[in-house]
């Protein structure tokens, strides 16, 4: 093993787990996966598309440099002359090198962000490349620690963090009397299982655990709008860490759960937490993975509050929120999702200052949190200097907040804000949703006041 | 059998292995798994498609092609004379009686087209990445193609090049399934899937959404 990070013995080939890895490839090489290992034609435009190249610009990081270390194996088992004659046309033996190699390409330097997939003259889609190459390596349990372990107790206790039932109602009615306090209403409600409410909200667990602000600020969203909604307590997570480590199986085992939760609760509308992969997952990969459509629709919470905004069932006050924002857009909601007007909608309306980074949207840079990076420590140093075209991009709007819509992103911008000295806060776009409501005062609360001057 | 007849047929085996060996490569594909995308509809898939395979296509749509642009209007310039250089050899037992001007315009392109093609070669000595990305495919295929361009070249200039047209074409023809250059059948492939799966989700291709200022 040629990375000292990985000297545990599960990390050596064997024969068996080399055909096992083998069977993995063929049993996924379909028609759109073979079409990108083979279209490749090596021009290198795609090299200043990839975070990791424009902050560290070296061949290694080059998009079809990743892409090509699978393509080797792929030659070798599947072209003739990739069988004859593997120096001509780049082919290679799926070896403890070149297993090596793959962790380092498709877990350690590449975020499957997409950016490459839309900037490639020829529609590869290094993506779906470096997430086979993934698969296959959690297939023969090279997965890095860190994924690993984080997909195990979702699959284990229901959700990423391993918080039980009772912590997380307990967390979520403490954030319900702190709400109705801070608003005076003792009206607000955070239902758990209502039958055939309109819409069933998740979190990403990391808000339970540590920014349960994030519950208050989805409440008072939800109750100033008037929504029909709920809570589950059966399932909850809106997160999906088979997206990154390539495991379709704990993918939509982690996927029906929610389906399930759903379906139990008779909602109409699944609405997904401001969390990019966990939005990517349910929205587009999980009727998939799972092979059935969903009998309700899934959408971001994004995309909720901008239709509350536009159909005026939001109060809002701008000027709440004065100063200078800037918003990073999730690669899984923006180029792998399509949101990309809503957010800047939301923030027209909620702040008195938006500023675009340049590129923004579709062509936004990732921050280098995707990809399951966070929980994979071994690459903590990668991830924090591919954080630079971001550190960059923040820097050049003058922006004091840095807004969106991911907690991968959330905690991402916050390191890299850390590590480049960057002088912003990082909020969530809910956040400036909920501090720009109006709360209407209950009539209660009027006369206590007209009381109190009286 | 003068030469011609002869280096003829060898053009005719060549195409008729390329042929071959493109029919093959399409069968692989085809036999392949291809599933239905199950998710709802965000955006037009249609829209997505016909995106990718037109004003997708266009150097000023993407960010890469904007930053590259002598590569890719080089690539660009080498595939019309790849064409072109295939029209002259669809043409080529009736050179004498074609007009002046479209010789002379043959003539144009498959220079250029030439001179692109070797530039291609010397570009992919010259850049870092793409020397490391290469394998001695990509400089054969390359130089094959850009060849075949020169020597489409000479004909109209000069007839009596003919016979060696003809060769290289049979050259070029059976490696064409062989090597890099079959990216030509999987480009229609991978552009398909690009503009579906992007379409679909609403990324590309759309018209202005209810949202959008
Ligand atoms: S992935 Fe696309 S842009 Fe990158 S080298 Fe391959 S063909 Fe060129
Ligand atoms: S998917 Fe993103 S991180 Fe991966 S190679 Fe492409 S641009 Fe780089």
């Amino acid at each position: 093993m040629t990375n000292e990070k990985f000297t545990d013995k599960r990390f050596n080939l064997t024969d068996e787990k080399k055909s096992l890895a083998i069977d993995v490839l063929r049993q996924r090489l379909n028609r759109q996966l073979e079409a990108s290992l083979e279209v490749c034609v090596r021009c290198g435009v795609c090299a200043d598309s990839c975070h990791y190249y424009v902050s560290n610009p070296k061949p290694e990081h080059v998009p079809a440099y990743r892409a090509e270390q699978l393509r080797k194996v792929y030659r070798k088992l599947f072209d003739p002359v990739g069988k004859a004659a593997p120096g001509w046309v780049g082919a290679a033996e799926l070896d403890q090198e070149m297993v090596d190699e793959l962790i380092m390409t498709a877990f350690g330097s590449c975020t499957m962000c997409g950016r490459c997939v839309i900037n490639c003259p020829m529609g590869v889609d290094t993506r779906h490349i470096v997430r086979t190459a993934r698969a296959m390596l959690t297939a023969i349990d090279m997965t890095p620690g860190g994924l690993k372990a984080t997909v195990n107790v979702h699959l284990e206790k229901g959700n990423n963090m391993g918080v039980n039932e009772e912590d997380y109602v307990e967390t979520v009615e403490w954030m319900l009397e702190e709400l109705q306090a801070e608003l005076g209403d003792p009206s607000i409600t955070i239902p758990f299982n209502k039958k055939n409410a309109r819409v069933v909200y998740t979190f990403n667990p990391r808000e339970i655990k540590y920014f349960p602000y994030l519950i208050q600020a989805a409440a008072k969203i939800f109750n100033a709008a008037g929504e029909d909604w709920t809570l589950s307590t059966e399932s909850w997570d809106a997160t999906n860490y088979g997206l990154f480590s390539g495991d379709d199986a704990a993918a939509a085992q982690m996927a029906s759960n929610l389906e399930g939760a759903v379906n139990h609760l008779g909602a109409e509308t699944l609405v997904m937490a401001e969390c990019g992969h966990g939005y990517r997952s349910q929205r587009w990969e999980a009727e998939n993975w799972i092979g059935h459509s969903y009998p309700f629709e899934v959408i971001s919470f994004v995309e909720l509050q901008a239709q509350y905004i536009k159909e005026g069932r939001l109060k809002l006050d701008p000027t709440r929120n004065q100063k200078r924002v800037t918003f990073h857009d999730p690669c899984n909601q923006a180029r792998n999702g399509g949101i990309v007007d809503e957010p800047r909608y939301i923030l027209r309306n909620v702040v008195t200052d938006f500023v675009e980074m340049t590129p923004h949207g579709v062509e936004n840079y990732c921050c280098g949190g995707g990809g399951g990076m966070l929980s994979m420590t071994e690459f903590s140093n990668a991830r924090k200097e591919a954080g630079k075209a971001k550190a960059d991009q923040i820097s050049a709007t003058g922006a004091e907040i840095v807004a969106t819509s991911c907690h991968n992103c959330l905690d991402q911008l916050d390191e890299i804000k850390r590590h480049y000295k960057l002088k912003v806060k990082i909020q969530n776009l809910s956040e400036l949703v909920a501090n720009a409501i109006v709360w209407p005062t209950p009539p209660e609360a009027e006369e206590e006041k007209t009381e109190e001057k009286e | 059998m003068d030469s011609i007849a002869i280096t003829r047929i060898i053009a005719i085996v060549g195409l008729a292995l390329c042929l071959l060996g493109i029919l093959l490569r399409l069968k692989t594909i085809m036999n392949r798994p291809f599933k239905k995308d199950l998710s709802r509809e965000r955006g037009l898939t249609g829209r997505g498609l016909l995106f990718a395979f037109t004003l997708g296509m266009a150097p000023w749509e993407k960010e890469s092609t904007r930053i590259h642009w002598i590569s890719y209007m080089r690539g660009i310039f080498f595939h019309v004379g790849i064409f072109t250089a295939f029209g002259v050899l669809l043409v080529s037992p009736w050179l004498e009686i074609l007009p002046n001007w479209l010789i002379w315009l043959g003539v144009v392109i498959t220079g250029f087209g030439a001179l692109f093609g070797f530039a291609g070669i010397f570009m992919r000595l010259s850049g870092p990445n793409e020397r490391v990305l290469s394998v001695p495919d990509d400089y054969v295929s390359v130089f094959l193609s850009s060849f075949f361009i020169a020597l489409g070249f000479a004909t109209l200039l000069w007839p009596s090049a003919l016979p060696v047209f003809y060769v290289v074409t049979g050259i070029v023809g059976v490696y064409i399934p062989l090597g890099k250059i079959r990216h030509c059948v999987y480009f229609f492939f991978s552009k398909f899937f690009f503009g579906k799966g992007f379409g679909h989700r609403g990324v590309i291709g759309q018209s202005k959404g209810k949202y959008a200022e």
